[in-house]
């Protein structure tokens, strides 16, 4: 198992390294400047009709009209470029075996010698696993930088930013071991992360879809429709943006991740978390029991 | 208890064929060619040797041990280099000797040392800086550093120069003498005639021939040159039957004959004969032989 986690650590140290930085920055920059757009946040709303589900599609709540401060800081860990991060370096890791080792033909030299499959999957399991806690930690040290220089009433609690983390990083797992599933399946590094990405731009899809926008009653006249995009009344009536997404939003991983909700009502997303722990345990089973099964062929 | 005992091992890819019904015996300290063209099977015969291919039927044992259910416990004792070699990018040998040693539970950096001088290789340089030979070299190291009983190599010479095929040979020789195994795929005949005690030749996917080389060389083919004393006596001169005349001019014949040149010698003294000239068996000819054709040694 050393010798497997040394061939690990030899090649993922530099790229962990550089989306780990990648994702402090970003973390740092985006803590210290929200709080500068929250002022505006309103005006947004008003001039741009679809921006609000957008934001609830990604903070899992509906933010309503009051935009605190803490619920901006919920943004952060939901910013799709903080997200992109997370999921392209875990596509990237838990992409590379079997596929990525099939793919390039190393595969032949890793398992001609004396390792199991399984053997050598719980090693990539526990590489993927400390390299996902290695970039939230990252993630997280640029965040408590720049909080430094915010208001207290701004920042969340410690006990709602560990909760989001925790939450984001089982999001962080049952992606990966959907990654690993169609990477035990596939022969084609590019086949197993094209698969995945697609799912991934489902999950965005279908949570998207399935949020609710103010929609006018029939008896609403063209200046009411006109005032309610800036100013809703009683008559608006709130409908997902198309009603057949609600059905399939529980496939979303979306749908599992609600920091807002954490920060706001500072409660552990246990029922999230259980589900999508329960996806990853499915999942990489399954992707192990098929990686196990398989024939390999480079040639 | 042969080393590698396949029966009846079959492997099909759905409508594309594999390999059909092969059988091989491979005995202790002998070093056994696996000779064939391109496409012949010998790649997916080897794969599932080391475990990577699951065969469709039949079954292929190690040590007396499943090459699929065992395959990580065989390869304690197994040193494989695949067709085409293709190493990580940041590996150096260096690196490659402290990952193998933890891996395979046995500290290989002196003999991995002792190799690496002997095949002229840099244990700094990263492959992705190596050569084509210098990568298939790092290979054959780390598959030879472990003094593994079995050495399974599918086409190792690919990318070798002349000068590190020769001492591959050797080291395979030396292994030989010290009572290992070796497994060793070509399609070049010369490699095999000149290094293995046995050679079995696969042609689309079946064995057409398995036997020692001194007994194919018995019945190879040899080249015989005739020069008569004048044209004449080389135009009516009437062949036996165990000679293939393949060409005559003026007063000098080539011809073919299979097994030893006794009785050609016996028949050439009663002759008008000036000249013999009688090459070595080729098993050139032979091989070419069983690739092109339906024939199949009995």
């Amino acid at each position: 198992m050393r010798g497997l986690l040394r061939k690990i650590f030899y090649e993922v140290r530099v790229p962990t390294l550089l989306f780990g930085i990648g994702l402090a920055i970003i973390m740092t920059l985006l803590t210290a400047l929200l709080p500068k757009v929250l002022g505006d946040i309103d005006k947004l709303f008003g001039s741009i009709p679809f921006i609000k589900p957008l934001l609830s599609t990604m903070l899992g709540v509906d933010p309503g009209e009051a935009f605190t401060g803490q619920l901006m800081q919920a943004f952060l860990w939901v910013h799709p470029t903080v997200l992109a991060i997370i999921w392209a370096h875990e596509l990237m890791y838990c992409s590379r075996v079997p596929a990525a080792e099939i793919d390039r033909g190393s595969v032949d030299f890793l398992l001609g010698l004396p390792v199991s499959r399984w053997k050598l999957y719980v090693a990539e399991t526990i590489g993927w696993m400390v390299t996902g806690l290695i970039i939230l930690g990252f993630g997280f040290t640029g965040h408590a930088i720049a909080s430094k220089t915010m208001e207290p009433d701004m920042l969340p609690t410690p006990f709602a930013t560990f909760s989001v983390i925790c939450n984001l990083y089982c999001v962080y797992l049952a992606v990966g071991s959907i990654t690993l599933m169609f990477s035990a399946m596939s022969d084609r590094r590019g086949r197993a992360i094209g698969v995945v990405f697609g799912l991934l731009v489902f999950s965005f899809l279908v949570n998207f879809l399935s949020q609710p926008l103010p929609v006018m009653t029939e008896e609403s006249d063209i200046g009411e429709k006109v005032a309610a995009i800036t100013k809703p009344d009683e008559k608006l009536e709130e409908t997902p943006i198309w009603e057949p997404a609600k059905n399939v939003a529980f496939l979303s991983v979306m749908e599992y991740y609600r920091p807002a909700f954490i920060i706001e009502s500072q409660t552990f997303p246990k029922r999230n978390i259980g589900i999508l722990l329960t996806v990853t345990i499915i999942c990489w089973t399954i992707g192990g029991i098929i990686f196990r099964r398989r024939s390999i062929c480079t040639v | 208890m042969s080393v590698i005992e396949a029966q009846h091992l079959t492997k099909s890819y759905g409508s594309r064929r594999g390999v059909i019904d092969v059988n091989l015996n491979v005995e202790p300290g002998e070093i056994f060619g696996f000779l064939g063209p391109n496409g012949a099977g010998k790649s997916t015969t080897i794969r599932m040797l080391t475990g990577f291919l699951r065969a469709s039927s039949g079954n292929v044992k190690i040590f007396g041990q499943d090459c699929w259910a065992n395959s990580d416990t065989i390869k304690r004792e197994v040193g494989y280099v695949a067709g085409d070699v293709r190493l990580y990018p940041w590996l150096t040998t260096n690196r490659a000797f402290k990952i193998v040693s933890e891996i395979r539970g046995k500290d290989i950096e002196e003999r991995g040392r002792q190799l690496a001088d002997r095949f002229r290789l840099e244990c700094d340089l990263p492959v992705r800086k190596m050569s084509r030979g210098n990568r298939q070299k790092v290979a054959l190291v780390l598959a030879l550093a472990h003094d593994p009983k079995l050495v399974v190599l599918d086409e190792p010479t690919s990318g070798l120069d002349p000068l590190m095929q020769d001492t591959l040979a050797e080291c395979l020789r030396e292994m030989a003498e010290a009572g290992n195994t070796v497994f060793f795929s070509s399609h070049t005949l010369n490699e095999v005639e000149t290094l293995c005690d046995r050679v079995a030749i696969v042609r689309n996917g079946s064995i057409v021939v398995d036997d020692r080389i001194q007994n194919l060389k018995a019945v190879a083919p040899r080249t015989v040159t005739l020069v008569f004393e004048s044209e004449e006596n080389a135009a009516n001169v009437e062949w036996p039957d165990f000679v293939d005349v393949k060409r005559r001019y003026k007063n000098e014949c080539i011809l073919e004959i299979e097994g030893t040149a006794i009785e050609l010698t016996t028949w050439a003294n009663q002759q008008a004969i000036t000249d013999i000239t009688i090459s070595p068996p080729s098993l050139d000819a032979l091989f070419r032989g069983y690739y092109e054709t339906k024939k199949e040694l009995v």
